[in-house]
């Protein structure tokens, strides 16, 4: 199997959030409280028990309203700055299906992975204090796909917004739904997650620009993930290990030039 | 020849036996919190290369991962109220302390051109008066008191800020706390390796324990503390020309 993703075509999304459901139903995952803020958008944020979600947008347009759709969640980056910054190893990249996993019995709740996703995907549920929790984001069923079985926001879409397989497929795909919208009169169009952050698992069809959907419109690669993780770290090692050699080397010499009967 | 035992405080009792002289140069408080600080620092070193070395990977894992995180945060308690405590408890000494640490001379300069040959060749007469804490020993402790104060307001803002601190905020936090923990472990290497294991410093490790210096050690090592700024000076300079003097006749 190759790298997989799904694609989201949120031309065709209805905001039924069905997914959203489908999501809590496979993963065993509590429903939340939720309340009337002037917007159908509910729960009002990704949280631990809730990893994927749709978020509305009103926007208006030469006077014309356009209410956009985005299934928030895990955007499956192809260079996770997530996994590089864990230091249990809960967080894994699929070298084959590319999908990046949490693994919660590794997890420390440490929460780097938190501050440094570029998309702020994943939630942290441990408390200040006992340090006690874990970090939570969407796993990309991953005990569905490797068994053959789409995800199951995918499965359960019933506007057929989801699509999902091989990632070049998908990309191909997006491309030319990109160009009947263009021809359909939005010259805004766009594929997003091509090219962004190595490339993303989860591939959007976007009507509007990114940043009126609400996805950053060029996330970039947290560079102090890579100074702490490619150069701190080897840099601390290696001074490490000089200062105690040095140290070692330091204390042959000297006790091979200092008489002990010089000092007092 | 300079250092030669007759000009030293010691003298030969009955039976040949050296009687020392010992000075006091430690109060208990200091010892406690020196070896306190001491005991915290590894620990938090410990717990907190367990989340920087990959290698160490499997203690940093789970319920395991809880501890460690756990205890690193309640060590951090320690290590950081330890000097407040030291503070209150003694002000003056404190104070006092505290400014011979940062009281920059030419002497450290000279400490530093002469640390090579006294440390590693036992060239006595290399060594600058010293106050009661050397260069090296002032050297430690800025980077111990400055990173120290990195890693409070870091760690602080690590533990508590997460999600109000803007991410970059928090990633920068999380690189200079590690740049803390990368000198001032070094520092540790080489104080350790200087105070404790180093053959001429035995007294160093000697009166962090009991609180006291024989003053044969006080007068070569801490010769500003010992005998005041102009004594030392004099002594100082007497040795140079007696050095000056010894390397002409042995170019001659």
């Amino acid at each position: 199997m190759s790298r997989v993703a799904m694609l989201i075509d949120e031309s065709i999304c209805m905001g039924c959030r069905g997914c959203q459901v489908a999501c809590k139903q496979w993963n065993d995952l509590p429903g939340e409280e939720t309340y009337n803020w002037g917007t159908y958008e509910n729960p009002p944020d990704l949280s631990p028990v809730t990893w994927t979600r749709i978020k509305f947008t009103e926007v208006e347009q030469d006077g014309n309203l356009q209410w956009l759709f985005l299934t928030e969640g895990c955007l499956h980056c192809g260079t996770p700055a997530c996994v590089e910054v864990c230091p249990t190893g809960a967080l894994k990249q699929d070298p084959t299906l590319g999908i990046v996993t949490l693994e919660p019995d590794l997890c420390n709740g440490c929460g780097y992975c938190t501050q440094f996703c570029p998309f702020g995907i994943p939630r942290l549920d441990a408390d200040v204090l006992s340090v006690e929790g874990k970090a939570y984001k969407c796993n990309f069923c991953q005990d569905r796909v490797v068994n053959g079985l789409p995800p199951a926001c995918v499965k359960t879409c019933p506007s057929g917004a989801f699509d999902f397989g091989d990632r070049e497929e998908m990309v191909a795909k997006g491309r030319s739904r990109v160009e009947r919208l263009k021809q359909q009169g939005f010259p805004n169009a766009n594929l997003y997650g091509e090219h962004e952050m190595g490339g993303l698992g989860r591939l959007y069809v976007l009507k509007e620009r990114p940043s009126l959907c609400g996805l950053p419109e060029n996330p970039q690669y947290p560079v102090l993930a890579d100074a702490w993780q490619e150069v701190l770290q080897p840099l601390g090692t290696l001074a490490f290990g000089a200062a105690a050699l040095g140290m070692l080397g330091f204390w042959f010499v000297a006790r091979r030039n200092i008489g002990m009967e010089d000092v007092e | 020849m300079i250092g030669d035992r007759t000009t030293r405080m010691e003298e030969q009792g009955e039976g040949g036996v050296i009687r020392v002289r010992w000075i006091p140069k430690y109060t208990a408080m200091e010892r406690v919190f020196h070896w306190g600080h001491t005991v915290t620092f590894l620990a938090l070193a410990m717990t907190g290369m367990i989340l920087f070395f990959p290698l160490l990977r499997p203690l940093a894992q789970g319920e395991g991962g809880y501890l460690v995180r756990l205890l690193h945060r309640a060590m951090a308690i320690a290590y950081g109220t330890l000097p407040l405590i030291y503070i209150i408890l003694e002000p003056r000494r404190a104070i006092m302390s505290l400014k011979s640490v940062f009281k920059v001379s030419r002497y450290d300069i000279e400490w530093i051109k002469g640390m090579i040959p006294y440390y590693m060749f036992g060239r006595h007469e290399a060594m600058a008066p010293q106050d009661r804490f050397n260069t090296g020993e002032k050297l430690n402790a800025v980077v111990i008191i400055l990173g120290s104060v990195v890693f409070a307001i870091t760690g602080l803002l690590m533990w508590f800020g997460k999600g109000v601190l803007p991410i970059g905020a928090f990633q920068a936090m999380v690189v200079l706390h590690d740049i803390a923990m990368i000198v001032t472990v070094c520092m540790f290497i080489v104080h350790f390796f200087l105070a404790v294991v180093h053959p001429l410093m035995w007294a160093g490790l000697v009166s962090m324990r009991f609180g006291v210096t024989s003053a044969a050690y006080a007068q070569e090592h801490h010769a500003l503390w010992y005998y005041g700024p102009e004594r030392a000076e004099e002594i100082y300079e007497d040795k140079k020309a007696v050095r000056k003097a010894e390397d002409q006749s042995s170019v001659d």
